[in-house]
């Protein structure tokens, strides 16, 4: 599972449901959109209100703000870009895991929790090695 | 005289017949699409038991429900791959993880009640696939960005800096970045749908996650994936370093089936 999406500026490929990355990624496709019929029962499950929570953070809380600023604060205004491939790291850190978070990020800290408990859906399984 | 209802025993000669078991309904396709569904896995994990109720026209691909389901990789896996199969052969309304049916026969009944809609669908679909893509840009470029252009972010970043200045200070700060950042986000994200939507039949946007400005599907002819793909290599070589686009497809068409 060395093989992020994000080692590459583009996955595509015809293989899109398989491996960890590829999932991940169309999850909330298979989770939430699709076909309802509105007769039939959809079976709760625990976790989806989660992914639907996972969305970028609303942008409007003091909270935010002040992570914002600290992310300003703490650039290195000479440096420039001094990480390429950060945000491609970061991607694969939650592909693989789950549960590092982003700590570069200011506006990451608050979904954390909803990416540790969508990475636990895939705990369990047994091809799939515990934290 | 019968002994049949004080005999419970299920070594009864008069057997019950099987009760009609809840279904997972996993997709809907015509009833002349040929239903390959050998050696795929099932959500729920119970092998070999898929089958398909027919009506009007059209096919539903059920198993018997498992009694426990959560949203595993394993039956997610199943539930996508099952699509995949059929997609490779005709036109599917692919359904969203999790759809239970009482029975047999009410999935039959769902069937004919929407037999003109789906059908319908199905023929829009006819030859088409989705692609889905997400993006995102390295927040510190856009921070760096937003300094460069922004003359009071410069003076409040400096004023801010090494804890020095107000809460207020900060607060103001983080406002005009989050602003700013926000508004970028939605500009690159006008950017790249607009510069794949010509090679596309139509888009849905979603709520992007995480650091991601965008999450897009498009619905593709099948003529055209390889044509999308490329496109969409080429967008993300264009916007280079500091960006992340993940391009997925061809996949069942989970954003147009509704």
């Amino acid at each position: 599972m060395t093989t992020a999406s994000g080692t590459q500026p583009v996955a595509a490929s015809s293989s899109s449901g398989s491996g960890t990355a590829g999932l991940y990624d169309i999850l909330e496709l298979i989770l939430d959109r699709g076909l309802v019929i509105d007769v039939f029962v959809r079976v709760s499950i625990v976790g989806i209100e989660l992914i639907k929570i996972d969305i970028r953070i609303v942008i409007a809380s003091v909270d935010t703000y002040l992570r914002f600023a600290e992310a300003c604060n703490r650039l290195d205004l000479e440096s420039g870009r001094k990480a390429p491939a950060r945000l491609t790291d970061i991607v694969g850190d939650m592909v693989e895991s789950g549960a590092k978070g982003t700590t570069n990020g200011a506006i990451s800290g608050a979904v954390d929790g909803v990416v540790d408990a969508v990475g636990d859906f895939f705990g369990g399984d047994d091809e799939e090695k515990k934290r | 005289m019968s002994d049949a209802p004080t005999n419970p025993s299920p070594a009864s000669p008069v057997p019950e017949p099987a009760p009609d078991p809840p279904l997972y309904v996993y997709a809907i396709t015509g009833s002349d699409h040929p239903l390959r569904l050998d050696g795929l896995r099932t959500v729920g994990g119970i092998g070999g038991s898929l089958s398909a109720v027919v009506r009007g026209g059209l096919a539903a691909v059920v198993s018997p429900a498992p009694s426990e389901l959560r949203p595993k990789r394993r039956d997610l896996t199943a539930h996508q791959e099952l699509q995949e199969r059929l997609m490779a052969d005709g036109a599917v309304l692919p359904m969203r993880f999790g759809m239970l049916a009482p029975d047999s026969a009410s999935v039959g009944r769902a069937l004919e009640e929407k037999s003109e809609e789906y059908t319908r669908r199905l023929a829009e679909l006819h030859g088409t696939t989705e692609f889905n893509l997400k993006a995102a840009r390295a927040q510190d470029d856009l921070l760096r960005e937003v300094l460069s252009e922004s003359e009071e972010a410069r003076r409040l970043n400096e004023l801010t800096r090494d804890g020095n200045g107000t809460h207020e200070d900060r607060v103001a700060l983080g406002e005009l970045l989050a602003r700013q950042v926000d508004a970028r986000q939605r500009l690159l994200a006008g950017q790249v749908v607009q510069q794949l939507a010509g090679l596309a039949r139509a888009s849905v946007e979603g709520a992007p996650a995480k650091d991601d400005f965008l999450n897009v599907s498009f619905l593709v002819a099948r003529a055209h994936a390889h044509e999308f793909t490329e496109a969409g290599q080429r967008l993300a070589r264009d916007f280079g370093e500091g960006y992340d686009f993940r391009l997925r497809g061809p996949l069942p068409p989970y954003s147009f089936a509704a």
